[in-house]
């Protein structure tokens, strides 16, 4: 699966954007893109004319920041594509700015139509551009309830979300492995 | 009367669902019809909601097992293999041999157990009575070997981060064993009865064809994307758990009809049954379950694992933050992406086909309502 990784080069079809390779055996996806808010059409009609199917479109919630554009919502765009003649899995997220809004990509991938609006049932995001923004999973009484959106005190900073820099040493010694014996049960 | 002015006149909505019987299950789709074309069929969805990813936020990992048999009821193996690999996967857990088989064996089970299910259903939404009977019986004997094994008919609860809960007995192969024989069999009968009816074919050839390129725009996964001869399967491209130490074929149809998806359904049921008899033969002596920590700690980053379900890709993401309980867990469920495509491919044709290919496309609701 690494060589595969090397062979296609991914990384240089998405050369624009912030990207960063990952340890597929770790997180379950080869390529991690951070995203502006601009660019997320972009992103999109590059996986789109590369051959890549999406996978989904979600969100998550943390605490917001103070960045040099302006304050940040808190919440995150998370949009994962695959491929389907070989592994491949990339995943971008996008900050999601105060207006709560995000251009909507639904007119490259019309799947994303639904995720799209599950999005905005669970967590409020606005798709600009959307032909059809109206509650999916949840009821029309519940446009402005939003269940995915945690409560100040539940809510944690970006970094403390994120796999830290030095991820590969300090996940691997967290690993369980040497739980100690009163910690585990027999099998 | 021009036919435009016609079709404008004689517009009118039907609502189909949410007690209809070839929706299987709660769902609704509003028709915009002219006499007995459909225009515009629009899936209203979320009857079933029950916010599974929240209760995910709210409890520690291992407290959200149960939920994973309760979206996809029909086929729930697989979901409880995609959560135990992920959470293992996080947390660098690594499970024996023997449980890696286990799972592979009771997972193609459950899939042939979905399938034969899926038969019937469909079979019966096209007009014959007679194949649910057979598909029933055969689907009857799986669950009594799964709920031997598993204590559970339906809702499984049967892995367990680091192996399975418990180990599979000497009766649990032999009847394993009779059963493919005995499906084996029964495969003939099907093939007679249903695979080369004419009425049946009329039904489903040429009806609600899914180009390629459709395919990809919406994201379909399983035997509804292979029936467009796409041989895109998890558990080869993607390979998890013992998949690569079995030989099996991944079946794809020509062009995306109903009868092609219907037919890569009845081949892969085979090959399921292919995999059950080398997992049965190689199957490993030793533990079923490893040593973990009580209090798994899911360790700040997000993480993704994607399976093979009945219904296609079955992809759980994960974001942790260095406590027991996932800080977001999102839940990619295939009959969602799968029936997204319904407008477009809905669009003009006649109710009848419209019943035909909801069938054909395999809905569980509960899954894509989550």
């Amino acid at each position: 699966m690494a060589q595969e990784t090397k062979i296609f080069k991914e990384d240089i079809l998405f050369h624009e954007f912030n990207t960063t390779e990952t340890d597929y055996n770790q997180r379950g996806y080869h390529l991690e893109v951070a995203l502006e808010v601009n660019q997320v059409r972009k992103f999109a009609q590059k996986a789109y004319d590369a051959g890549f199917y999406l996978v989904f479109v979600t969100g998550f919630h943390v605490l917001s920041e103070e960045t040099e554009e302006g304050t940040t919502s808190g919440l995150n765009g998370v949009y994962t594509f695959a491929r389907y003649d070989r592994l491949y899995r990339i995943k971008g997220h996008v900050s999601v700015p105060e207006d709560m809004s995000l251009p909507s990509i639904c007119d490259i991938y019309q799947g994303a139509n639904w995720h799209e609006r599950e999005t905005r049932d669970l967590y409020g995001i606005n798709f600009e551009g959307h032909p059809n923004l109206k509650p999916l999973l949840l009821s029309d009484e519940d446009r402005d309830f939003h269940p995915l959106l945690k409560e100040e005190k539940n809510l944690k900073s970006l970094e403390t979300v994120s796999w830290p820099p030095e991820a590969l040493e300090s996940v691997d010694a967290d690993a369980g492995a040497k739980a100690p014996s009163a910690d585990s049960i027999d099998s | 009367m021009l036919e435009s002015d016609f079709q404008e006149k004689n517009r009118f909505f039907l609502n189909m669902g949410p007690q209809h019987p070839s929706t299987h299950g709660v769902l609704l789709i509003v028709l915009e019809m002219s006499g007995e074309y459909v225009l515009d069929p629009q899936p209203v969805l979320g009857f079933v909601h029950r916010m599974h990813e929240k209760m995910a936020e709210s409890r520690p990992c291992v407290g959200f097992m149960p939920n994973t048999a309760r979206m996809d009821y029909v086929c729930a193996l697989p979901y409880n293999h995609g959560y135990v690999s992920l959470i293992e996967r996080k947390t660098g857990i690594e499970v024996p041999k023997r449980a890696e088989y286990i799972r592979v064996i009771t997972s193609e089970l459950n899939r042939v157990a979905s399938h034969l299910l899926w038969l019937g259903a469909y079979l019966l939404d096209l007009g014959a009575f007679t194949p649910i009977l057979y598909g029933f019986d055969d689907r009857e004997h799986i669950l009594d070997i799964l709920e031997d094994i598993t204590g559970s008919r339906l809702t499984y609860c049967y892995y367990r981060f680091g192996g399975v809960s418990r180990d599979i007995d000497d009766k649990f192969v032999a009847s394993t064993r009779a059963f493919i024989k005995r499906l084996r069999e029964r495969f003939v009968i099907y093939e007679k009865l249903v695979t080369k009816n004419i009425i049946f074919i009329k039904r489903t050839e040429n009806i609600g064809i899914v180009s390629p390129d459709m395919a990809l725009r919406y994201g379909m996964t399983g035997p509804n994307l292979r029936g467009s001869g796409i041989a895109y399967d998890v558990r080869k491209n993607e390979p998890y758990s013992v998949y690569p130490e079995i030989d099996f074929e991944v079946p794809v149809g020509a062009q995306g009809d109903c009868l092609d998806r219907y037919m890569v359904r009845i081949r892969e049921m085979e090959q399921s049954l292919r995999i059950i008899e080398q997992a049965l033969d190689q199957l490993p002596e030793g533990p079923v379950r490893a040593k973990v920590p009580k209090n798994i700690k899911l360790s700040p980053g997000d993480c993704n694992f994607a399976v093979e379900a009945a219904r296609g890709e079955l992809s759980y993401y994960l974001v942790g933050d260095g406590t027991s309980t996932p800080y977001r867990l999102k839940v990619r469920v295939p009959s969602y992406s799968n029936l997204s495509c319904l407008p477009e491919l809905g669009r003009g044709i006649l109710l009848p086909d419209l019943v035909s290919i909801l069938g054909s496309f395999d809905l569980v609701i509960p899954e894509m309502d989550r």
